[in-house]
């Protein structure tokens, strides 16, 4: 049957189309400006003419007995009555009429200088070169022949041609006509066409003025029956409708002698029809209109921009096998599964081929029938169809299942549904790296939604208000082998742009962490059990007898989940800034430092440095040591036991969490009023010119700078008074030093103060002449009324202050619109550019032409997902752990 | 060391590094007779041969001379031995006496070993202890990176000649199993891994960088700009160090603030415009002209280039008349026009140069707005090694593609790594020498890179697509269906990853 070799196309070669080409692969010479007749049936010879193919079920290809979805559709051809030339060779015919002379059609070169750029152009190859350069070349050579004006092959006195846009020639002011036009580039020898920078060998210089058209087939330019049984044609259909009627007029009007007034009329009408046929959004044409008055989408317009065939249908594809539904949470996942609904599942199947080996399995299965449970109730996978070798389909039916199954015979090719252990494709939008879209192992489950494990969200950028996520079904099994062994979630666990970990605990998981390890809490046995229950264990925590009880400690069962044999050191995040190896926020100094030594947590603080995407310091090291699956299984276990903790030990904020002393809210209020009052004095030193610019800035510049620094000043003294108060007892604050979600200048904006807003950089300086609301003087440029916001969200802001937040978020906003439009544009042109590159064998990086980009891949030919963040390798942690190794 | 140049055709030049040793004739006198080396050229403009002469004599005919001509003939060098070298171009040459014409005949120079001294550098630059570990890791097998053996040397001492031993093994391992697979898509993961993080960066353009008077394009924009190649940035800049000694010198830091900052007659002055008398007074701002370091003098040297008019200065009020020496309003308006333009002191293109003392090392390092690369570079007290720009273009015309290469990594670095974003510098690398690697920096866009495909197909699915289906059919192009972008659109695999193997299974041999 197959021999596993597929076919490729080698190459595809780009040429002119002759008016003989034309003629020779049309299959109808249409004259009938008409589309079908009364009776709905195509007119013969007319433009749907059955020989171009059919769109109608039922009827037959008069080429190639094809029916609907048999037959590709055949060309046609209308023979103009005069020619006319191509809109889109409008420059080149101008080129050719310049460099050529008008008498003998010879290239207005000397001989001399026809050797000498011969002598160049042989060395370039027009099939595969640069068309930049050839273009550049050409460029040279026909300007210089276009500067002569005497021809030195015959001497005859050349005259300039100038270009009416967008169609119309002028020499002398008489008008050149297409005709004329088609006669002096016929002229033109062939050996001379090198130096226009065509080629001979699939192009002629007249093939670029039209004497016959070539009619697309109908699939092309299928024509839609609407409700109310109307027909509506094709843009092209009613373009070329106009142009059958124009052409059959002037040649009535031609070949019965009318005034060469009105055939000129009647030329000019079929070349603007012609060229509105290409394109029509020609410059200095008025588009074709439809009746409704839109414009026609004719040629160029099919092809262009992202809407056209490049970029809509041929770059990109519709797919079926494909599901898409909003996505949810669902802990009890492992990172490399997802959930999917019945509902898509009875849709989406794999498709099975039967062979001697499966075949009584597929019969049980086809006579399941399309919708079968088990004996529990529970989905279980049913088919669909079943494909015959022939390829004809056949829906399986709870009627016809049975006997349909009897049927099935090696060979057979039987649509069974999605069952738990397929591999699917997993993608949310925009996809913006690799990550975007993974392999997961399907589950089952109930609802309508698609779920997955939290610490995915990452790498897919999503969260649950609403996002919907893709699912394809992989199709073939050299495919799923793929997705197994390159797109599964724990093989994208490390991320190319910087060498770390992308996927990790969040929010909650982080929470739950630090509240496990930090201090190294005690727990009795029955909330141990109640943690542990979430997690298979293998390693069982060891307890301590504290006041006769069975205690067991939090790094103990943190350490349950961690692999034997990873050893490492690190800061923890919460002891990031610590100085002199002393952390403030830890009872042990020992605790500074997280240290794991076989396998066993020993000192420090889980936080988000340690299991947090991005940092991630243990999944990096697990993933490092002992490979994905180990890693996976880590992420797993760990999101898996943060749920078992915070389930167990509950875990909110509220606006008590913020609550700070009565003092200290007047220790802020005084600082405020100081900063406004230092503002003030600034300002009236201003005033009398006593401020002193610096240097590169006007007075103006240099008081906002001082101004804005103030302000700034105020904000972080504020946050530093609140936070003094809201010590790691606070929910909102373990958040914030743990990583889990918020900056600490979050919380000092809720208990403190939310400082001052800005637009562009600057306070708020705009509204009104002079001043940003009514409510203030004119020039009053004091802290009030520029935006400074005093209060803090907790005690609520004045609607002035409420005013000047809202400018300040809005520009937010509006930055967030235009910047994903400018850096999804960079994207683009970045992926473009770079698409072609790949590492060959030996390490370099090549191009498509086999140009050399790199002699060494990133000078050291490491893999940056693979490397240490960046770094070749890292010989600090290959020593500790060559140290732990050596002493076991 | 003084040597000797001159030009010569090829045959002679053959000739010469045929001969050993031999005696030539040359059409030249000498005056200086210590000269022991010499180098040829066949154009004048790349010196490859490099001769020792022993001794230098006045022409006289004898039966084994080779000559460079048939007559006019001057001296005799003996020339001892002849080797090839790489080309040297006439800018490694400190020319003595005379200009380059002179070239095409003689020349005596000095050698200026910049690039041997560089080249040398690098390597001698590493410290033995570090070389001996990357010795050892060749008989190993394996590339050690210097940054590697840098921090294995450091720790090199606290150990045992087989804890080294097996230190070194497990580095082989862990770099082996780091090493890029094959066929791998790495300008995709590049472009991914910098188009990604756009959408996190600020969009704000202005930003205070370091120097708090001054704005810089950063974020976003600025690495749009990067990789556009624009041809000027929005906001060039320079940073300018002193050479070694001065580098904490108030006064030439002022001098050199004085010569950088471009300073028009408009920046310090009022033009008044008498037009009754057919004047034009200039009235000097005091303040202005402390601010820009300029003096009264400064602004009469200036005027003095304006020809045709008549000065008449006042140094009580410290204001100049200047007059027209013919009468007429056009000419006023011309001169008028004139003077606004006038530039006093300084180098185009730089508006203003702001000093500023490193905190630890008190060396000044000043810093511009505008930039002119080629200029700065010539101020005596300006070091040229550590001056830098942040115009890619201006580097690449001035410095060489090399030196813009770098400068599109490090600018693209800086600027990734300002917004706290943490992208592999590999990923850089691989843009900064996709646009740079044809010679000429090129941007990522359609008129650069993409632009330059080969393929008709992956063209016309970017931008422009028309166009360039219209040219294909005239130029008769193929497409070898060799990238990622046409393959997807005739809808068969890509050449890229596991799409550029094929695995074929035979079967067990039928008996």
């Amino acid at each position: 049957m197959t021999t596993g070799i597929s076919k490729r196309i080698q190459r595809i070669q780009f040429a002119l189309l002759s008016p003989d080409e034309i003629r020779k692969m049309s299959q109808v010479r249409v004259i009938t400006a008409d589309t079908y007749n009364d009776d709905g049936y195509p007119i013969e010879r007319g433009l749907m003419d059955l020989h171009m193919g059919v769109i109608e079920p039922g009827l037959k290809c008069a080429t190639c007995g094809g029916r609907v979805d048999e037959c590709p559709g055949h060309f046609g051809s209308i023979e103009l009555a005069m020619p006319v030339v191509h809109v889109g060779f409008i420059k080149e015919i101008k080129m050719f009429l310049d460099a050529s002379c008008r008498a003998c059609g010879r290239i207005k070169l000397t001989d001399e200088q026809i050797e000498q750029f011969k002598k160049r152009l042989s060395q370039m190859d027009f099939s595969s070169q640069d068309p930049e350069v050839i273009g550049l070349m050409t460029k040279r050579i026909t300007d210089e022949a276009s500067a002569r004006m005497v021809c030195p092959h015959c001497g005859v006195q050349q005259s300039k041609i100038y270009l009416d846009k967008p169609t119309t020639f002028r020499e002398e002011q008489i008008k050149v006509t297409p005709k004329e036009i088609r006669e002096r580039l016929e002229k033109i020898p062939e050996d001379d066409l090198i130096f226009f920078g065509m080629n001979k060998s699939v192009a002629r210089p007249e093939w670029m003025v039209l004497t016959v058209l070539p009619v697309p087939p109908i699939n092309v330019r299928p024509s839609i029956t609407l409700d109310t049984g109307e027909r509506s044609e094709d843009d092209l259909t009613h373009k070329l409708v106009d142009i059958i009627r124009i052409s059959q007029r002037l040649r009535e009007s031609r070949d019965n002698g009318s005034p060469q007034l009105i055939i000129e009329d009647l030329w000019d009408l079929l070349q603007f029809h012609v060229t509105t046929y290409f394109d029509n959004q020609t410059a200095g044409i008025p588009p074709a209109r439809h009746r409704s008055g839109r414009a026609l989408k004719t040629l160029v317009q099919r092809l262009k921009g992202k809407d056209g065939r490049f970029r809509s249908n041929l770059s990109g594809k519709r797919v079926n096998f494909s599901a898409r539904t909003v996505i949810s949470p669902e802990p009890f996942l492992s990172i490399n599964e997802v959930g999917v609904p019945e509902k898509a599942a009875r849709e989406l199947t794999v498709p099975v081929s039967v062979t001697p080996f499966n075949l009584d399995f597929v019969r049980g299965l086809v006579a399941k029938g399309p919708a079968p449970r088990d004996d529990s109730d529970h989905y279980t996978a049913g088919v669909n169809y079943i494909i015959r070798p022939d390829g004809r389909r056949i829906k399986i039916t709870d009627q016809n299942s049975e006997e349909n199954s009897k049927k099935v015979e090696p060979g057979w090719i039987v649509e069974r549904q999605l069952s738990e252990g397929d591999i699917v494709l997993f993608n949310r939008q925009p996809s913006l790296h690799r990550m975007s879209m993974m392999a997961h192992t399907v589950r089952i489950l109930g609802g309508q939604t698609f779920r997955f494990n939290l610490a995915v969200c990452t790498p897919y950028n999503a969260d649950f208000d609403g996002d919907e996520m893709n699912l394809h079904v992989i199709q073939k099994e050299e495919a799923r082998a793929e997705a197994r062994i390159i797109m599964k979630v724990k093989e994208q666990i490390m991320s190319p742009r910087f060498g770390g970990p992308i996927i990790g605990g969040i929010h909650d998981h982080v929470t739950a962490m630090f509240l496990l390890t930090h201090n190294n809490p005690l727990f009795t046995e029955n909330q141990t059990l109640h943690i542990l229950s979430y997690i298979d264990l293998e390693r069982h925590p060891i307890p301590e007898i504290v006041n006769g009880a069975k205690m067991f400690r939090g790094r103990d069962i943190f350490s349950s989940i961690l692999p034997r044999g990873l050893n490492m050191q690190f800061r923890s995040k919460l002891c990031k800034g610590a100085k002199n190896g002393v952390c403030e926020y830890e009872n042990d100094p020992k605790d500074t430092n997280v240290t794991i030594a076989d396998g066993n947590l020993e000192t420090g603080t889980v936080d988000e440095e340690a299991i947090g995407p991005f940092s991630g310091q243990i999944i990096d090291k697990i993933f490092r040591k002992f490979g994905s699956e180990e890693a996976s299984r880590f992420v797993d276990r760990m999101t898996r036991l943060s749920v078992g903790l915070i389930s167990l030990y509950g875990f909110s904020t509220g606006i008590r969490d913020y609550d700070i002393p009565e003092n200290a809210v007047k220790r802020i209020e005084e600082i405020s009023v100081e900063a406004v009052e230092k503002i003030d004095r600034l300002i009236e030193n201003y005033r009398e010119g006593l401020l002193e610019s610096l240097p590169g800035r006007s007075i103006e510049e240099t008081l906002e700078i001082q101004i804005l620094g103030i302000t700034g000043e105020v904000r972080d003294e504020s946050g530093k008074i609140a936070s003094s108060f809201l010590g790691l007892n606070i929910p909102a604050v373990i958040m914030a030093r743990s990583g889990a979600r918020a900056k600490m200048l979050n919380i000092s904006e809720v208990a403190g103060m939310v400082g001052q807003q800005s637009v562009r950089g600057g306070r708020i300086n705009r509204g009104y002449y002079k001043r940003t609301l009514p409510h203030f003087r004119l020039d009053d440029i004091g802290a009030p009324a520029r935006g400074f916001v005093k209060s803090s969200y907790k005690s609520g802001l004045n609607p002035v202050e409420y005013f000047f937040h809202s400018i300040g978020g809005r520009e937010g906003l509006v930055d967030i619109a235009v910047r994903t439009s400018r850096s999804g544009y960079m994207q683009r042109r970045l992926i473009n550019a770079f698409e072609d590159l790949k590492v060959d064998e030996t390490h370099r990086v090549r191009d498509t032409t086999g140009s050399i980009i790199q002699f060494t891949y990133g000078e050291d030919g490491v893999d940056p997902t693979r490397s240490d963040r960046g770094d070749t390798v890292d010989v600090n942690y290959l020593m500790i752990d060559l140290g732990k190794e050596g002493k076991k | 060391m003084k040597v000797l140049l001159w030009k010569d055709n090829r045959k002679n030049i053959a000739n010469i590094l045929r001969g050993g040793s031999l005696k030539y004739a040359v059409d030249f006198a000498i005056a200086t007779h210590d000269l022991t080396e010499g180098y040829v050229s066949p154009d004048g403009k790349n010196f490859s041969l490099k001769v020792k002469i022993t001794e230098i004599s006045k022409y006289s005919d004898s039966p084994d001379l080779v000559k460079k001509k048939k007559s006019d003939l001057k001296t005799i060098l003996t020339i001892e031995s002849a080797v090839e070298v790489n080309p040297k171009p006439l800018s490694d040459f400190k020319l003595s006496s005379k200009g380059k014409k002179e070239v095409t005949d003689h020349a005596t120079a000095e050698l200026l070993e910049i690039e041997g001294e560089h080249l040398k550098g690098l390597i001698e630059n590493i410290p033995a202890n570090v070389r001996k570990i990357m010795d050892t890791a060749k008989e190993m097998h394996f590339e050690l990176p210097l940054s590697v053996a840098e921090k294995v040397q450091e720790i090199r001492d606290g150990l045992t000649d087989s804890q080294f031993k097996r230190l070194m093994q497990r580095i082989k391992i862990d770099i082996d199993s780091k090493t890029i697979d094959p066929y791998e898509a790495v300008g995709i993961i590049a472009a991914q891994s910098i188009g990604e993080p756009g959408t996190q960066m600020t969009m704000r353009t202005f930003h205070f960088a370091g120097v708090r008077e001054m704005n810089v394009t950063l974020g976003l924009p600025r690495l749009i700009e990067i990789v556009d190649a624009r041809r000027i940035p929005t906001t060039p800049s320079m940073v300018i160090h002193l050479k070694k000694g001065v580098e904490r010198d108030q006064k030439v830091v002022t001098s050199v603030i004085k010569e950088l900052e471009n300073t028009t007659l408009l920046d310090v002055s009022e033009i008044i415009t008498d037009v009754e008398n057919q004047t034009l007074s200039v009235a000097p701002n005091k303040e202005r002209m402390q601010e820009r370091l300029v003096n009264f003098d400064d602004i009469l040297s200036a005027l003095d280039s304006v020809k045709q008019v008549t000065l008449k200065p006042d140094n009580s009020s410290q204001t100049v008349e200047v007059k027209p020496q013919q009468e007429s309003f056009r000419k006023l308006y011309l001169v008028q026009e004139q003077l606004k333009a006038l530039t006093i002191k300084g180098i185009p293109g730089i508006k203003r140069a702001i000093a500023r003392a490193d905190r630890e090392t008190g060396e000044y390092i000043l810093y511009t707005q505008g930039s002119n690369l080629k200029e700065v570079l010539q101020l005596e007290n300006v070091d040229p090694y550590t001056t830098y720009t942040n115009d890619i273009i201006e580097i690449a015309t001035v410095l060489g593609i090399e030196a813009a290469r770098e400068a599109v990594f490090q600018e693209s670095e800086r600027t990734l790594q300002e917004q706290g974003l943490e992208v592999d510098r590999r990923h850089l690398m691989l843009v900064a020498d996709m646009m740079s690697f044809t010679g000429t920096v090129r941007a990522v866009g359609r008129q650069g890179i993409s632009g330059r495909k080969s393929s008709v197909l992956a063209r016309a699915a970017f931008e422009i697509t028309t166009k360039h289906l219209l040219r294909a059919g005239l130029l008769g192009e193929i497409d070898f269906l060799s990238g990622v972008a046409e393959n997807i659109i005739v809808g068969q695999p890509v050449t890229l990853g596991t799409g550029s193997v094929n695995l074929v299974y035979r079967g067990p041999k039928k008996e």
